[in-house]
């Protein structure tokens, strides 16, 4: 069977089947991909501009990671869930697109760096120059995801 | 305001950037980025006062230090904002959606004006303690605003509302489908 295959398989399921033919249900689920994202970009930003020294100070890195965490998380959650109803509703069509291939790279290189990185890192409590280029790091990851996301819709 | 958006759709520029292959996608993304900056940091600000989040941190400098960043995201999602409008101006002006939004944006803006000027002004006094109820009803309005800013504005970009699609006598009078130009 070939990803060709998976995808007509999943595009003719019945949730991609009651996506793509309702009027409202993709912009909704949309709605929430993107408001997901818009706090996770918060919740990102929190941490790294405070490992490099822009954002709040009298908080460690650690600290803000902390209360950010909870939101950094269930985004992500949301983002994950959301992006798998859209891409869900148009599957086959999505395969042969760049920005989509770029955007599943990019978002798997993301995810691993943020929990198996970044976020060990921060919670060390390590500040240094090691700190503030995975803060760098993560920041370009997402931003790579967020603009081949939207990309996707323009290709 | 209609013969203004029929003037600013016939401008060559207007038609250059709704046309052009790369520059319109270009400026969508860098607004759609831009709401990550402008309201993900409004967002942990707004968590901040609502006291469920980042309590260790003073709120003079939660919204001191943030400010800059939301600041930052506002301008360029006012310079891709008017970009996007100019590309397309007469489908948008007519947008129910996009009419909305404008209200939302209003609303927004009073909000934090009175945010910064009234609810602010003795924070000094709540700076790590628990946060006023003003506080409170600031970041909900706050919270509520922001939200369907992005939902009505990610919702412009659907046709199903548009003029040209046989809308409901209701529609048609909030989009003032009479001023549409024929020829669009």
């Amino acid at each position: 069977m070939s990803l060709y295959h998976i995808a007509q398989a999943i595009e003719g399921s019945p949730v991609g089947q009651a996506i793509r033919e309702s009027t409202w249900l993709f912009p909704a689920i949309e709605v929430v991909h993107l408001l997901c994202l818009a706090v996770l970009g918060g919740a990102v930003l929190m941490t790294a501009l405070g490992l490099f020294g822009v954002g709040l100070k009298t908080a460690s890195p650690q600290e803000i990671e902390v209360s950010a965490r909870p939101y950094m998380t269930s985004s992500l959650v949301g983002i994950l869930i959301t992006g798998l109803l859209l891409g869900a509703s148009e599957p086959v069509k999505l395969i042969d697109r760049e920005a989509f291939l770029i955007k599943m790279i990019a978002l798997a290189l993301a995810l691993l760096f943020t929990y198996f990185v970044f976020n060990p890192i921060v919670r060390k409590g390590d500040t240094g120059v090691q700190a503030k280029a995975s803060a760098g790091v993560v920041m370009a990851l997402w931003f790579i995801v967020a603009l081949s996301g939207r990309w996707i819709g323009f290709s | 305001m209609d013969g203004f958006v029929n003037w600013l759709a016939g401008t060559p520029w207007s038609i250059a950037l709704h046309e052009s292959l790369y520059m319109y996608s270009i400026t969508e993304s860098a607004h759609v980025l831009a709401i990550m900056l402008f309201v993900g940091t409004i967002m942990m600000v707004d968590l901040r006062f609502l006291g469920v989040s980042y309590r260790n941190t003073p709120v003079s400098e939660m919204t001191a230090k943030m400010l800059p960043w939301t600041v930052a995201g506002f301008i360029i999602l006012c310079i891709t904002g008017v970009a996007l409008f100019y590309a397309i101006p007469i489908r948008t002006w007519h947008s129910i959606w996009f009419r909305i939004k404008c209200v939302l944006l209003v609303v927004g803006m009073i909000n934090a004006a009175w945010s910064a000027l009234k609810v602010e002004h003795d924070k000094e006094k709540w700076d790590l303690g628990p946060t006023p109820r003003k506080a409170k009803v600031a970041a909900c309005i706050s919270l509520f605003v922001w939200t369907f800013v992005i939902v009505f504005g990610r919702l412009i970009a659907y046709n199903w509302t548009d003029c040209d699609q046989n809308q409901s006598p209701f529609i048609q009078q909030i989009e003032d489908c009479k001023a549409v130009p024929a020829d669009t």
